[in-house]
């Protein structure tokens, strides 16, 4: 196992130990944390060191636990749609892995060259087309996991369907890391789309509401979208060169059911919207540029201070939430390039100026989505900001029995303590 | 009270010391009958009395499970066994929901043969059972007697005075419902025809029916039983109504009191024996008929007799649309819909041939309502026995029915009045027909266009 | 009069009386004749009779009735339609049944959302019937959704003949107001707003198979219809070809909507029962296999199963020229179980779960094993999830068949364990499974989901003795050895 000693945590992220280790079996994560344990040593966990600024308010730790080398692709039968993949694996590495075979794993969070899907299993991470593919607890059917005290603990199994049992996959996908260290991860896998395509649908700022009408008419109609995003003027700007609101539609299917779609589309735009479609590779490369474009922890400039926020709501309130979003940076002065899925209700948005600014931007937006019954969490801000905002907000309902979770499973705190809700 | 001497009856009986069973020897609940149920509740859902009350011993398979209990020992023959089993309407949706066929109408029907002979009907329930099903319905004479009361009742303005006055508070409440909606008496075609041997066929017969006249129908329903001579005339079929036929037993049956059931099964066996085809215009008479085998499982001689029987045995509609039926050229523009009776869809499987007779009528708008073939609380004698009950499955099954029909056809003179009630309590403008009078409706405006064309 | 009643109820067992002040005289049982038919649910092998079963009509009834069982140590479990298959509603401590199905109610459609909300005791089919005037349904779909209430779907986690493509209940459960076994309510997934920030308790809940607490509202996710559908009927004169078909037509690139498959002891089954639609007595396997999406993409995908078949050595196959056909082809399917009732006079169902690939020679160690047992056993199955059904056909009054049964289906799952599958993909673990969970879990692995009970079930009076087995003496030693560790 590589270890690295004294690694600096003056950093602006935080939520690192003096020491990292890198194991690469799981033998050396069980015997690593076994020995965290007994010492009383608290342990940060990361992967591709993405997510750093996500989450933790506590002092730093004694140990991080890198799984950045622990990685590759254990078991993968095409037949059986499923893979069994090591933590430490990126998911540009996984998704490449199966491109042999036609496959993929339908999942499409930020920053895929970087991301491990450890990680993305840990902080549940998505992208727009969890609108029609699910999200992480919809797509692990199995896991193995390291428990703060070595032992490894199987839950779900390499089959589809599984109820035997209680279901601890779920337990442990959007745990961030404080109840076990996720070392492999079994998937259901989708076959590759036989074609693929993106509507961008772009109309002016008053006209806005047009496309949530489109939206809603297109759920109501028999088309399946993979997508249903909500790009405000600014992100549009930088990945169009359109300032101004754009929704993304996007379909996989065979080409003649796709090219059927557009055709929908094509109908039944607004009047007024501009209409881009872009096939293939071009749609593939739009999706890659939307992925890298909100920050993460592996960039260390000093620049503008820029947090990403995540929300959720009702569906069809994301669109309000962009909307809502727009009016208040310009009360407060901040800059916002936010994207709203009006098909499953999560927005990112990613927000850069003052830190006043942006302090009263999360706490003008987290009162408007309580109000919608949504919330806000930040995904990725510095550790000083982390204090002044808690990123997970305060209430959520259950805390105590999360809690008493937290304790039956690490009683002695050993992993990413402090860094979830309420201080988990 | 009655309690302890309906578990002291149960205890005692005849086979309980020798065997497992609590049951008596003769003519118990077939076990081969409850071997096929898997407890799996497929049933649930279908059954009125589960849906209303929500407890399992309501329900289908629990009623099954409780039959089987006895047969096991560990329930006694009492009044516990007994309401469950009684509460059934004995509507058979759940042999049409059950993935194996089981014959849950069959062991009710056993089950409360043995009910009774343990614990005979005592009160007012005794009173009104015996008196409707020992000394009304199987005898023409007393029906008829009782058809000219209600006839002059009906026409000499009294029942304008009852209804008007509050004379009629003195019945039950779910009796005085009932009165309410009883039918325009006419002449029971027993009698009208009690000279004729066979009633012709318009054209060159093709064939030769017998038609069982039903107590109730011919007394109460006596003009549906004359749309029948006419519509099966009207298809070239000559039409004969035997002379000694009898209610058919199945309220007896559904009572529990199965010693009348087989008495008037007999007298119908044989009152029939020289026919080839038996049609019936009364889902719940025609499915007792053909079920009357199930009588008659330990007497060998009289078993083959009724299943030879029963095989004759064949619904109006289904007859029909079997042998094929003229489809009338005049119009009926109403918007209609149709209610399965219970003992015409569940009992006899009979669904479409009636609401394909109904669209081949031009003019009719015909809307399917939803769980057409959820039981209306009719059940025979059921709304007279557990009016409660009778009421809830009404008013569920009146959610059902489309506000807007003018018509609502039917198979069955029970659903008829039961749905009749239905329509009155919650002010519907519907009116309460039977298929086979649509049909006749129509034939006549035919005849009178016929006969309008010869004169031009 | 008066005080006859008065004498009766002072006679009553004092519990009996105090749950009935809570939901009315009307709305208890507790006489053993009324009770006999809470012995047990969908699974017959074990019966155990309840102290009473009540009938809440809200949360707040539910809470009070859970908190009057906490105060007072008696155990209690919830039902729902008791269609479940391994016995997870069975009282086998004499508990208070509190049955769901008076809180049926649906509570709230958003169409725009996608979402309603339900009582947990709104019957599963009733939710799809209740929207698909608008073009809407609820995708799980257990066979047995004609009578079963979302609160067991949502217990149980169902799956159904259309999980394949859609997911089971976990995948489209959004929200959940539960009630743990103190009494204290909470809600879980506010509003359908999904990765509300903490650990996903919705998740956990659903598939504890009501151990963890109770569910008392539901919000659902509910799906625009498919624009077109097809159904495929293969008949095959080998089962390998059928089931080397059914791996083929997923490598293919083709996600089906459902594929469904059945051998021959099943087909003589569906033909004996009440929906029977004609299949060939003499063919050893048969695939229902259907697709749905876009009208315009769905020719190709027909072709394409269609040729794969063929591959296979397909004796006929043929696509549902009508929705009456496909419907007729679907009720043969989903009333299976129920239907071998016509051809055995009991029937064990087991639910083992394996990689799609291995079917073949699994499937093969299930013949082997109705060939040693000397019982027949029908299969009938979600083929394109691997999730398989042998269903053992005995006769339990003939003595020793029952245990022989029994033996069988272990067997069963331990082949299914041993190729890395589980012992169940839908019907849970509940009485039947509980011994066979060795197959796949350690004892420490066990004892991690046991934890998760401990934080939420305490005092282990809800639902009692479910879906664990009995702590074996190893598991026992561990413990006295860490007890006295400590106490060095």
């Amino acid at each position: 196992m590589e270890t690295k000693h004294n690694v600096s945590i003056e950093d602006r992220f935080g939520n690192r130990g003096t020491e990292v280790y890198k194991p690469v079996t799981e033998k050396e994560i069980s015997d690593f944390l076994k020995k965290a344990n007994e010492e009383g040593k608290s342990v940060s966990i990361e992967g591709g060191g993405t997510k750093r600024g996500y989450g933790g308010q506590g002092e730093a730790y004694d140990w991080t636990l890198s799984l950045a080398d622990w990685k590759g692709v254990v078991e993968h039968q095409a037949g059986d749609m499923t893979v069994t993949v090591r933590a430490g694996t990126t998911i540009a590495e996984l998704q490449t892995f199966l491109e042999d075979y036609d496959q993929k794993v339908s999942i499409d969070p930020c920053w895929p060259d970087d991301s491990t899907i450890g990680g993305v299993i840990s902080a549940n991470e998505s992208g727009p087309k969890r609108m029609n593919y699910g999200s992480a607890r919809d797509l692990v059917i199995g896991l193995r996991v390291v428990y703060p005290d070595g032992e490894v603990i199987r839950t779900g199994a390499k089959v589809v369907k599984n109820v035997a049992g209680y279901d601890m996959n779920k337990l442990f996908i959007g745990a961030m890391g404080t109840l076990g260290v996720i070392s492999e991860i079994t998937m259901k896998l989708r076959p590759k789309p036989k074609y693929e395509s993106l509507v961008l649908l772009s109309v002016e700022e008053e006209e806005v509401d047009t496309l949530r009408s489109l939206a809603v008419s297109i759920q109501d109609a028999m088309i399946e979208p993979v997508c249903l995003e909500l790009m405000n003027p600014q992100l549009s700007k930088y990945l169009t060169g359109r300032e101004a609101y754009t929704l993304l539609v996007g379909f996989e299917d065979v080409e003649k059911a796709v090219k059927d779609q557009e055709g929908w589309m094509e109908y039944h735009k607004p009047a007024s919207a501009q209409m881009d479609v872009k096939q293939e590779e071009d749609a593939r490369e739009f999706w890659k540029a939307f992925s890298k474009r909100a920050p993460n922890a592996l960039d260390q400039s000093d620049g503008e201070t820029k947090v990403v926020l995540k929300t959720g709501s009702k569906p069809m309130e994301a669109f309000s939430i962009i909307k809502e979003a727009e009016k208040i940076q310009h009360e407060v002065s901040v800059q916002v390039e936010s994207h709203g899925g009006l098909g499953h209700g999560i927005s990112q948005l990613v927000v850069s100026g003052s830190e006043e600014g942006i302090v009263s931007f999360v706490d003008q937006l987290r009162k408007y989505a309580a109000k919608q019954k949504g919330y806000v969490i930040l995904k990725h801000l510095p550790t000083e900001l982390r204090k002044s905002i808690d990123p997970w907000g305060n209430y959520t309902s259950g805390l105590f029995l999360m809690e008493k979770i937290k304790k039956a499973v690490d009683p002695d705190h050993t992993l990413n303590h402090q860094r979830f809700i309420g201080g988990i | 009270m009655l309690k302890e001497m309906v578990e002291k009856k149960a205890t005692s009986l005849p086979c309980d010391s020798t065997t497992m069973t609590n049951y008596f020897s003769e003519d118990h609940p077939d076990e081969e009958k409850w071997a096929d149920c898997v407890h799996c509740g497929m049933c649930l859902e279908a059954c009125p009395t589960y849906l209303i009350t929500g407890q399992e011993q309501h329900s289908p398979r629990g009623r099954v499970h409780l039959i089987k209990s006895v047969a096991e020992g560990k329930l006694n023959l009492n009044e516990a066994f007994a309401d469950p089993v009684f509460q059934c309407l004995d509507c058979r949706a759940c042999t049409t929901a059950c993935p194996a066929d089981v014959d849950v109408g069959g062991l009710i029907e056993e089950a409360r043969g043995q009910v009774r002979k343990a614990m005979p009907l005592t009160g007012w329930k005794g009173v009104v059972s015996s008196f409707f099903l020992k000394g009304l319905f199987p005898h023409q004479k007393r029906m008829g007697a009782v058809g000219g009361m209600l006839k002059f009742y009906q026409q000499s303005g009294v029942q304008k005075l009852m209804r008007g006055s509050r004379a009629l508070q003195i019945m039950p409440s779910h009796l005085s419902g009932m009165e309410a909606i009883m039918p325009e008496v006419g002449s029971p075609v027993q009698q009208k025809y009690k000279d004729v041997d066979v009633i012709p066929a318009k054209g060159t017969p093709k064939a030769r029916v017998a038609m069982l006249t039903g107590c109730i129908m011919d007394v109460m329903f006596s003009d549906i039983n004359q749309s029948t001579i006419n519509v099966l005339t009207y298809n070239d079929n000559e039409v004969t109504v035997p002379k000694n036929q009898t209610c058919c037993g199945a309220l007896h049956v559904h009572a529990g009191d199965r010693d009348t059931g087989r008495k008037l099964a007999k007298q119908n066996i044989e009152a029939f024996e020289n026919d080839e085809k038996v049609v019936v215009n009364a889902a719940g008479c025609g499915c007792a008929l053909k079920e009357y085998p199930e009588l008659f499982k330990d007497d060998p001689h009289w078993r083959k007799r009724a299943e030879a029987f029963s095989e004759k045995v064949q619904d109006i509609s289904k007859y029909l649309y079997d042998t094929g039926y003229e489809k009338p050229k005049s119009s009926i523009d109403k918007k209609i819909t149709y209610h399965d009776a219970c003992h015409l869809a569940h009992g006899q499987g009979v669904r479409h041939e009636p609401r394909q007779m109904l669209k081949d009528i031009p003019g009719i708008d015909y809307t399917e309502m939803s769980r057409a073939d959820t039981c209306c609380g009719s059940a025979g004698i059921y709304n007279l026995t557990h009016p409660e009950m009778a009421k809830a499955v009404l008013d569920e099954k009146m959610k059902h029915v489309p506000e807007d029909v003018e018509m609502i056809s039917m198979g069955n003179p029970g659903c008829m009045l039961q749905m009749a009630m239905g329509v009155q309590k919650y002010g519907r403008r519907s009116d309460i027909v039977h298929t086979v009078q649509l049909l006749d409706w129509a034939y006549q405006k035919d005849q009178k266009s016929t006969v309008h064309q010869g004169k031009e | 009069m008066l005080k006859r009643k008065k004498n009766k109820r002072e006679g009553m067992d004092p519990h009996i009386r105090s749950l009935m002040k809570i939901v009315g005289e009307k709305e208890i049982l507790y006489k053993p004749e009324d009770l006999l038919s809470y012995d047990c649910d969908g699974f017959t092998v074990h019966k155990a009779m309840p102290k009473a079963v009540v009938f809440p009509e809200n949360t707040e009834e539910v809470s009070a009735i859970v908190r009057y069982c906490h105060m007072n140590n008696l155990p209690f479990l919830a039902r729902g339609a008791g269609t479940g298959l391994s016995g997870g509603a069975i009282p086998l401590n004499n508990e208070v049944i509190i049955s769901m199905v008076k809180m049926k109610k649906m509570l709230h459609v958003d169409l725009e959302n996608r979402q309603a909300v339900v009582q947990p005791g709104f019957v599963n089919l009733k939710l799809t019937h209740s929207i698909s005037d608008k073009g809407y349904y609820y995708a799980p779909d257990p066979s047995s959704q004609y009578v079963c209430t979302i609160g067991g779907n949502v217990a149980e986690n169902a799956g159904g003949a259309h999980c394949l493509k859609y997911g089971v209940t976990t995948n489209h459960i959004l929200g959940l107001e539960v009630v743990l076994p103190d009494g204290e309510v909470i809600e879980l997934g506010e509003a359908g707003v999904p990765d509300r920030p903490g650990y996903d308790l919705m998740g956990l809940l659903t598939g504890s198979e009501g151990t963890l607490g109770i569910v008392t509202t539901i919000t659902v996710r509910i799906l625009k219809s498919p624009q077109g559908k097809q159904t495929v009927l293969a008949y095959f004169d080998q089962v390998e070809d059928g089931s080397r078909a059914v791996s083929d037509i997923i490598s293919a690139g083709i996600v089906p909507a459902a594929l469904e498959m059945m051998d021959k002891t099943a087909i003589e089954g569906v033909e004996a029962g009440t929906y029977p639609v004609g299949h060939p007595p003499d063919i050893e396997a048969l695939l229902l296999i259907e697709v749905d999406g876009i009208l315009a993409g769905l020719e190709e995908q027909v072709e394409h199963i269609l040729e794969v078949c063929r591959k296979r050595n397909v004796r006929e196959v043929k696509v549902a020229s009508s929705e009456e056909e496909r419907g007729r082809w679907w009720a043969n399917r989903k009333t299976g179980f129920g239907a071998m009732g016509a051809i055995s006079p009991d029937y064990l169902v087991q639910d083992g779960v394996i990689p799609r690939s291995r079917l073949p020679e699994v499937l093969q160690n299930i013949y082997d094993i109705s060939r040693t047992s000397g019982l027949r056993i029908a299969n009938i199955f979600h083929a394109g999830d691997g999730n398989l059904h042998p269903l053992i056909l005995f006769d339990s009054r003939v003595p020793g068949e029952t245990e022989k049964a029994l033996k069988a289906g272990t067997e069963c799952l331990k082949a299914c364990a041993d190729v890395g599958g589980s012992i169940t993909g839908e019907h849970g673990v509940g009485i039947e499974k509980k011994e066979e969970m060795r197959f796949i879990f350690t004892e420490e692995e066990l004892e991690a989901q046991m934890r998760i009970r401990e934080v939420f079930n305490p005092y282990d009076l809800l639902n009692k003795g479910k879906l664990f087995p009995t702590p074996s003496r190893c598991m026992d030693v561990k413990k006295i050895v860490k007890e006295t560790v400590a106490v060095k």
